[in-house]
């Protein structure tokens, strides 16, 4: 397939070209995917498809847009793109909109990233099958008489890519990836029905738990939540699990980003160079950690990746800068989107950390919420666990968290030392001091 | 992958202004040859999708056994036009065309979508749907008729005929309008969003129905500076509207709505946390409904035994005064649906009626599960995704009040103007929802504005302390509202009369 791809890329651009474009990048990507879902032990859905998409952006005459299109016959493609030149001569310009210098392509890294599985190959309907069965027998053990219903499921994906633009860069990805999933919803007290579920993903399958552990930690993070209460509005320490405090994390990210700060929508905008956190605080991207879902060699401009330390012990060092906004800003391109991030861990375990902190919070989940990229102002509801000396009391539900990212992350007080593999954020649990958390 | 968690949420106001476009589709023929009117016929003569061919793919798709068996086609245009820094530079279109085949045995689904839509890949897609079920084979309807519906969002004129030449100027006219109606605006964004969906439902027992669905929205964000401050908000407007809708009445309304909300911020304050009363205003706070009842309805959850609700049919859950209507048949409203995307006509379905629950939200499984009609609920995102109950537009009638006597009633507590995006635990009914626009309400009366705060509540307990209701009923006229479900986002709709909640948990500052 990868000189297919090529191919058809290497044509749409000289298509483009000859309809007058000045210059075009071409990203195509051709997709298939089997999903499998279980309840009640048999089969709730299966789902399967091959899928392809083209996308050319389109710079002439100092203007820009970009379309998608899957019909890849060599008349219909040639017609679309046409189309697509013509129409974009019609915008207003804007000088800015170019591809990258490329001297941004230069230094692309030739490691092996362990995004392809060979194993993937070898997967049959049954061995699929048998992998979704595993997960819901176990959650239905680990359950027990709680359950009022369990559902599993299972993916998998080969992908490839190929990004080219007309000023000499190509590149291209081969990648696979997995998922193992387990929801429980359990039998509590009058009309309450809670619910958790967990999720891991991978590129290389055996990065995934064993199905058993997937859906014994569904039903256990389930049960959990058995009795849940409300408490009063209080000032507490609270420690946010390492899956979930990405959806904090998103609020320091939106402001990091070239547009927000060119649009004057950043918090963040004047704050390089600054203590934006505590010294427990750094943030590094990593495009290059083998089998990481967001490892790259290069971004979806081109720009060859290369790690970077985006907030180095509280202080703001980086931004996520494009081609564009960096021309729009006046500074350097670094890249235009995250990849992993990873917060160091620290040395000790929730377990350690709760004993410390006498009464606190142990969020586990997230509902609903929103933060201001302008202001820095969140607000989040929180789903979790009241602990005591170490030990948990009892789960909390119906209460929220309000703060502003600029007075939050300065409390950041520790990181755990159980870092989370089945995202791009790698994040371990943090803790966080004087939290308002806002109850009856 | 986001899809495994089936808590729901939904978010409202303009979507894409980033310009992060999916790669889709678009197949055979193209888009050109996109400019009629009238839904009917429209896949046979572009693509040359007969009666025969369809029969013989629901024949593959019911190869094994299967209750039944649907053909979902879909050719979708999306565009965008982005004005920033007051320009309008950027565009980007995405065209999606596809057929998705669904075999359904009991309460099992088997889907294959595909993106070219000659019989050999119609095909293999019904062949791999169809393995859902091991019997053996039954034989589709010899007869499709149409579903009996009205058309709830008639088009004058097609988004796609409507010329580029014409469209920037009412981006321009935006941008310019919002700079000129204060001095301390600083940046911008208008995008102009319009979507034609051209749909076809043919099923193995006789329907087939074919439907255009315009979409679309105008949208500003506007970035405000003062004394060093910066704040930032906006509105839009949309809905199922064709390009007659934008008069240069409404882009003046859009634009003085989107800097009177961004400099009303550099008065807001953060409230205090913790349970006190809350008023929603009228309109856009439907969303509430949406969470707290509208998710926990919806049949799927509820023949799983997952929902809240799944006991309470029949039962007083709310006072007389409190009726909660889906509604799929309000003129242009972004969630209406001529017919579903199973078939079956649009329709009206009274949620709650005068504070009994009265009906769940069914698509064709759960409706044969429960042994009712189904309630033209079941929707999808497009043809790469099997349909499932959802809401279309929800809203709350309206009461006797005034609005002045709710908000005196409220006494002290919070005003909800605006809400930004919501999502509900539908096991526990837990849900919260982001206010960006609201007022303080103190002895009686609206006092200081507030903004970014997340409340929470659980749906049932929200539901009886609804104590007054106003005669104030607005829809949302907003177009980018949309709702997500098992990962898959369709557009909705709200409604809601100034209304009383006796207790909810503000996620304020202040302890």
């Amino acid at each position: 397939m990868k000189k297919e791809l090529y191919d058809l890329a290497e044509r749409a651009i000289k298509i483009a070209k000859a309809a007058g474009a000045d210059d075009c990048r071409v990203s195509i990507n051709g997709d298939r995917f089997v999903e499998i879902s279980y309840r009640e032990r048999r089969p709730e859905g299966i789902k399967e498809a091959t899928s392809r998409g083209l996308q050319v952006e389109i710079f002439v005459n100092k203007r820009y847009s970009v379309q998608t299109t899957s019909d890849l016959r060599p008349e219909a493609l040639k017609t679309f793109i046409e189309k697509a030149v013509a129409s974009t001569r019609l915008l207003e310009e804007d000088p800015l909109r170019t591809l990258p210098d490329p001297k941004y392509y230069q230094g692309r890294k030739t490691l092996d990233l362990k995004q392809y599985d060979p194993d993937y190959k070898k997967l049959t309907p049954e061995s699929r099958h048998n992998f979704v069965r595993a997960i819901e027998e176990s959650c239905l053990a680990k359950g027990g008489d709680k359950v009022i219903s369990v559902s599993a499921s299972g993916y998998d994906s080969y992908s490839e890519q190929v990004l080219m633009a007309s000023n000499g860069f190509d590149g291209y990805v081969e990648y696979t990836a997995f998922y193992g999933a387990a929801q429980m919803t359990a039998k509590d007290e009058g009309d309450r029905r809670p619910a958790d579920y967990n999720v891991a993903i991978a590129m290389i399958r055996k990065d995934l738990p064993r199905p058993e552990e997937i859906g014994a930690e569904a039903a256990s993070r389930t049960l959990s939540l058995l009795g849940a209460k409300k408490i009063k509005t209080e000032k507490l320490p609270i420690i946010i699990e390492n899956r979930v405090v990405g959806q904090v994390a998103i609020g320091l990210l939106q402001a990091m980003f070239g547009r927000s700060i060119q649009q004057k929508q950043s918090f963040l905008a004047d704050k390089k160079g600054q203590k934006v956190g505590s010294e427990q605080l750094t943030l590094i991207d990593d495009p290059l950690i083998p089998g990481g879902l967001g490892s790259r060699t290069f971004d979806d401009q081109g720009i060859a990746a290369k790690k970077m330390v985006m907030i180095e012990t509280g202080v703001l060092r980086e931004f996520y800068v494009d081609w564009y906004y960096g021309r729009k800003l006046g500074w350097e391109p670094t890249t235009g989107s995250p990849s992993n991030l990873v917060i160091p861990t620290g040395k000790r375990s929730i377990k350690e950390i709760m004993k410390d902190l006498g009464r606190g919070i142990f969020v586990t989940g997230f509902i609903g919420g929103n933060s201001n990229s302008t202001t820095g102002d969140f607000s989040i509801g929180i789903i979790g666990q009241l602990f005591e000396k170490g030990e948990i009391v009892h789960p909390v539900s119906e209460m929220n968290i309000a703060d502003n990212h600029l007075k939050f992350w300065p409390r950041l007080v520790e990181a755990a030392n159980d870092p989370y593999p089945y995202s791009q954020m790698r994040f371990p649990s943090l803790v966080f001091s004087d939290v308002v958390v806002s109850g009856i | 992958m986001k899809n495994i968690t089936r808590r729901s949420f939904i978010k409202t106001g303009a979507t894409a202004v980033a310009g992060t476009i999916a790669a889709s589709s678009f197949l055979p023929k193209g888009w050109y040859a996109f400019a009629r009117e009238d839904a009917s016929g429209y896949f046979e003569q572009e693509f040359g999708i007969s009666d025969e061919l369809c029969r013989k793919v629901l024949s593959e798709a019911l190869s094994k056994g299967g209750d039944f068996a649907d053909l979902f086609f879909e050719h979708t245009i999306s565009n965008f036009l982005i004005l920033e820094d007051g320009k309008v530079n950027r565009a980007a279109c995405e065209v999606a065309l596809g057929v998705g085949i669904r075999t359904v045995k009991g309460d099992q689904v088997g889907y294959g979508f595909t993106q070219d839509l000659s019989e050999k890949a119609m095909l293999a897609a019904a062949s791999t749907a169809a393995t859902i079920a091991s019997a053996s084979g039954k034989k589709p309807a010899s007869k499709f008729v149409p579903p009996k519906t009205k058309n709830y969002y008639p088009v004058k004129t097609l988004l796609s005929s409507v010329p580029l030449e014409t469209k920037l100027p009412l981006v321009q006219s935006v941008n310019e309008k919002c700079f000129s109606l204060s001095p301390l605006v600083r940046k911008v964004t208008v995008v102009f969003h319009d979507q034609q969906k051209r749909i076809m439902v043919v099923t193995s027992d006789g329907v087939k129905g074919e439907d255009l669905q315009p979409r679309s929205y105008l949208s500003s964000s506007v970035v405000a500076e003062k004394d060093g401050r910066w704040e930032r908000s906006g509105w839009n407007y949309g809905g199922r509207r064709d390009f007659s809708y934008y008069t240069p009445a409404l882009v003046q309304e859009l634009a003085q709505k989107a800097v009177d909300r961004t400099l009303v911020l550099f008065e807001a304050i953060q409230p205090p946390a913790g349970e006190m009363p809350v008023v929603l205003g009228p309109g856009v706070t439907g969303v509430l409904l949406h969470e707290a009842i509208g998710h926990g309805m919806e049949a799927d959850f509820n023949r799983k035994k997952i929902s809240t609700y799944c006991t309470m049919l029949g039962k007083k859950v709310a006072e007389p005064f409190v009726t909660i209507i889906d509604d799929g048949t309000v003129p242009y409203l972004s969630g209406s649906i001529n017919f579903d995307d199973e078939g079956t006509p649009a329709q009206k379905t009274i949620l709650v009626d005068k504070g009994i629950l009265s009906s769940y939200l069914h698509d064709r499984i759960s409706a044969r599960s429960y042994g009712v009609k189904s309630t033209g609920s079941g929707r999808r995102q497009s043809y790469q995704h099997y349909p499932i109950p959802r809401m279309r537009n929800t809203y709350m009638l309206a009461g006797e009040a005034s609005p002045e006597e709710v908000i005196k009633a409220a006494g002290k507590g919070i005003y909800v103007q605006d809400v930004a995006n919501g999502q509900v635990k539908i096991g526990e009914g837990d849900f919260a929802f982001y206010v960006s626009q609201g007022r303080l309400i103190e002895n009686g009366k609206l006092g200081a504005p507030i903004k970014d705060v997340n409340i929470m509540g659980n749906g049932p307990k929200m539901l009886t302390d609804i104590i007054m209701v106003a005669k104030d009923f607005e829809f949302a006229q907003g177009g980018g509202g949309s709702c997500g479900k098992g990962g898959q986002a369709v557009p909705v709709g709200f409604g809601q009369p100034t209304c009383l909640v006796k207790s909810l948990t503000v996620g304020g500052v202040r302890g």
